[in-house]
């Protein structure tokens, strides 16, 4: 499946969050990333992101599509960082 | 999901942050970083000039990332293969007493030639479909398939796969739009453009193959229509032979008639003039060869659409019931 996840986190957490979701996904903004994961990935990545998160401050949306052909991307200005296997 | 990754640039890979990290020096001393979600890497595939450590070795290594090297030219010279996790000396012991028995190894490599002969013919059929001469070459082509069954060894099988794809590389001329004529298969270096794309797409699927056998427990150096020679992962030549015509011919025929890559996108290098890709051509052509290997069909048995890649390793694990004695081997073969 395909997934977007952006988070607004207090700052003090915010490398841990980034760092975390930079092993499984592309960055592709501050705060936000996108890639393409397996459901236990994800369910990894859930657990991972809940020990560093205080739940009563932080907040992550996570997006995911069954597909990566269903999400339809524009990008307005500068595009901060390609998605590509090709490097 | 796991996905291949292709580096063109030059610079150093590291581990970092507990996960990839691909930095490059550009103009003025300065860096650029470029994450690899190390999660999500199934292999890697260098064509760049990379730096790396040990320390980053045992990373990929825990992460089960098998890493395909490929020289200056492009061409394929050699794998990190990790630890495997996945061994049986049980299925190693059934993997060479089926090499040791000259029947028993007949019965496995005359399967990967009948698929591959059986692919040749396909693409074969799909152009002559489209009005081009190529009867001559599918003549030939099914004399050789017919032959097939009284082979009494390898070697004339081996004839048998070769006269075939003499017919079958005589017949680009009629496929492929081309300007100069295609005279034949010529590697060490290849000496036009399409051996030159041809030996890339090859050296590509071999490595694509040998990460599939990666995950499974056969061992990638016992093998049974080449012979399992020093220096090479043999068992994933035998497997990629099936695929060739459907993913790298394919390939080939897609780019050169649609007029992605042409002449311009070739250079001739070295004392004995071979013709490589220049870099922005290897990388379409890569993205290309992905965008085969990703390609999804609904599989009969299973229920489900799988990728081509999926498909190599299903090959695999067919193999492994088949030497484990579970179902006799039948070699994958298009059915739609």
């Amino acid at each position: 499946m395909y997934v977007i996840i952006v988070y607004d986190v207090e700052q003090e957490r915010v490398t841990r969050v980034c760092q975390l979701l930079r092993r499984f996904l592309h960055w592709v903004q501050n705060s936000a990333f996108e890639g393409e994961l397996t459901e236990s990935q994800l369910e990894t990545l859930k657990v991972k992101l809940k020990e560093i998160l205080d739940l009563e401050r932080d907040s992550v949306y996570i997006y995911r599509f069954p597909d990566k052909k269903f999400v339809r991307k524009e990008v307005i200005g500068q595009e901060k960082a390609l998605v590509e296997v090709v490097i | 999901m796991a996905q291949s990754y292709y580096i063109f640039r030059s610079g150093r890979l590291k581990r970092k942050q507990n996960t990839l990290y691909l930095e490059q020096e550009i103009e003025d001393g300065q860096i650029r970083h470029q994450p690899i979600p190390i999660e999500n890497v199934r292999d890697l595939y260098l064509f760049g000039e990379i730096d790396l450590n040990t320390k980053l070795l045992s990373f990929l290594a825990q992460h089960g990332v098998v890493v395909h090297c490929f020289n200056y030219y492009g061409f394929y010279s050699g794998s990190f293969y990790p630890r495997e996790n996945n061994v049986s000396g049980h299925l190693l012991v059934r993997q060479v007493e089926h090499y040791l028995d000259s029947q028993k190894r007949m019965a496995i490599a005359k399967e990967f030639v009948h698929s591959a002969l059986f692919h040749i013919r396909r693409n074969l059929n799909y152009y002559r479909n489209r009005g081009k001469k190529v009867d001559e070459a599918i003549d030939v082509v099914e004399a050789s398939m017919g032959r097939l069954q009284e082979a009494q060894d390898v070697l004339e099988l081996m004839r048998e796969e070769g006269q075939a794809r003499e017919a079958y590389y005589k017949a680009f001329n009629e496929i492929l739009e081309l300007e100069e004529p295609f005279e034949k298969r010529v590697r060490r270096p290849p000496d036009n453009m399409v051996n030159a794309l041809l030996s890339f797409g090859n050296s590509l699927l071999y490595a694509a193959t040998l990460s599939e056998i990666y995950v499974t427990q056969l061992n990638p150096t016992v093998s049974y229509l080449h012979e399992p020679s020093k220096r090479r992962f043999s068992l994933a030549l035998d497997i990629s032979e099936i695929f060739k015509p459907l993913i790298v011919d394919r390939t080939v025929f897609r780019v050169i008639n649609k007029g992605v890559i042409g002449e311009e996108d070739f250079e001739a290098v070295g004392e004995v003039k071979g013709i490589y890709l220049k870099e922005e051509a290897a990388k379409t052509f890569v993205r290309e060869f992905e965008s085969s290997l990703q390609e999804t069909v609904k599989h009969r048995k299973l229920n489900r659409h799988v990728s081509y890649r999926q498909l190599i390793r299903l090959e695999a694990y067919k193999l492994i019931r088949h030497l484990l004695g579970m179902e006799s081997y039948r070699a994958f073969k298009v059915w739609w």
